[in-house]
């Protein structure tokens, strides 16, 4: 397996703050490279996914992401950014 | 010989099938975990141990390519014998007996598909996944892990639901937690079940085996319809446009049988995956 070519995806988690209830990127994405979790749990149960900051947003399979970037186009706040290595002449 | 039945199964239980073998659904299998059983103890929590030493080798294909492959290859080796649950995929015929078989059987969410998609179930016409055994009477204990509650079901009603997800084209897998106790049977897809994925994208085998068998074409009776191609969650039935026919590769089929299950003409038999040298020794 060839590794060499994958990007680096970063999210902004300050603008990205609802991913689960958002989840534009989650489901578009071809290659589901994305994962939630949830990160406020109050008596075991995960908070309101409206409310900012309840879940995060990760990067999970980087290594199979072909660059389409339709994860880019659907996000409401522009929190994804994706930069592949530059190949050398 | 599959190495969990050889582990695990009894020879005088269901031609040796170490799910089907109740030692293996018993309450005292559930208590004892790892300790003392044939594989090394490894914490108290077998999926979050098993989970960690999954993404531990996950992060190394990025940080080292190589020590990546060798440690999968590693794990790969163990059988068993590792922090890694055993998992294994079953065709439907078999998930019934596992259904008569174990108790309690209660559905619940998927977590695969709430991390992988943000997909939510809410409800017993929703959850796709099954917790199995004593261990689900206290499901109160995890509510986070259990989010909206569980549904328990009756024999007849897991089949239902079984049924139901396989018209759907899901894979029914059943999967350890901490030794041989068989304490989750799913519903799965690739690219959203984390074991489907690791095995296939990146070679990790232990939690999702191949099952007994594998899927075989009748060409008189296959007329090319093409409906099993889109059942093969694995990738493993092509379209030959030379024959007009299905092609099943039965060194990719996972012998699942949703291809049978689904087909129109029942041009499709499972054959035992150990009839066949070709194939005996591959899991």
């Amino acid at each position: 397996m060839n590794y060499a070519g994958y990007p680096t995806i970063e999210i902004d988690a300050g603008k990205c703050t609802i991913p689960f209830a958002c989840k534009k990127c989650l489901e578009v994405c071809p290659q589901a490279v994305f994962q939630t979790y949830g990160i406020k749990v109050e008596k075991g149960r995960e908070t309101d996914p409206n409310e900012p900051g309840s879940y995060g947003l990760s990067v999970a399979y980087q290594d199979k992401c072909s660059g389409c970037d339709d994860c880019i186009e659907v996000c409401p706040e522009d929190a994804i950014t994706i930069t592949f290595p530059e190949l050398e002449a | 010989m599959c190495w969990v039945c050889d582990l695990y199964g009894d020879p005088e239980i269901e031609d040796g099938r170490w799910f089907l073998n109740p030692e293996n659904h018993s309450r005292h299998m559930y208590k004892i975990k790892r300790p003392d059983h044939k594989t090394a103890a490894y914490g108290t929590d077998p999926e979050a141990e098993s989970g960690k030493a999954i993404g531990d080798i996950m992060a190394k294909r990025f940080e080292d390519p190589d020590e990546f492959e060798r440690e999968v290859a590693e794990a790969n080796a163990m059988k068993g014998g590792g922090p890694f649950q055993i998992g294994q995929v079953v065709p439907i015929q078999e998930a019934f007996k596992i259904a008569e078989l174990s108790y309690p059987v209660a559905s619940m969410h998927c977590i695969c598909r709430y991390m992988c998609r943000g997909h939510e179930e809410c409800n017993k016409d929703e959850y796709s996944c099954t917790g199995l055994g004593v261990g689900m009477l206290k499901w109160e204990r995890w509510p986070e892990r259990y989010k909206g509650g569980v549904h328990f079901m009756d024999p007849e009603e897991v089949k239902e639901w079984l049924t139901k997800w396989n018209k759907k084209g899901m894979v029914h897998t059943i999967m350890t937690f901490g030794g041989s106790f068989v304490g989750g049977l799913c519903n799965c897809d690739y690219p959203d079940c984390q074991i489907i994925r690791n095995r296939l994208d990146y070679g990790i085998e232990t939690g999702c085996l191949k099952s007994h068998y594998v899927a075989k074409v009748d060409y008189d009776e296959c007329n090319g319809c093409g409906v099993c191609v889109q059942r093969c969650q694995f990738g493993a039935i092509k379209f030959e446009v030379t024959q007009g026919k299905t092609n099943i590769d039965h060194m990719r089929c996972f012998g699942c049988g949703l291809c049978e299950t689904g087909c129109p003409s029942k041009a499709i038999e499972l054959k035992d995956r150990e009839s066949m040298p070709g194939l005996k020794e591959m899991w």
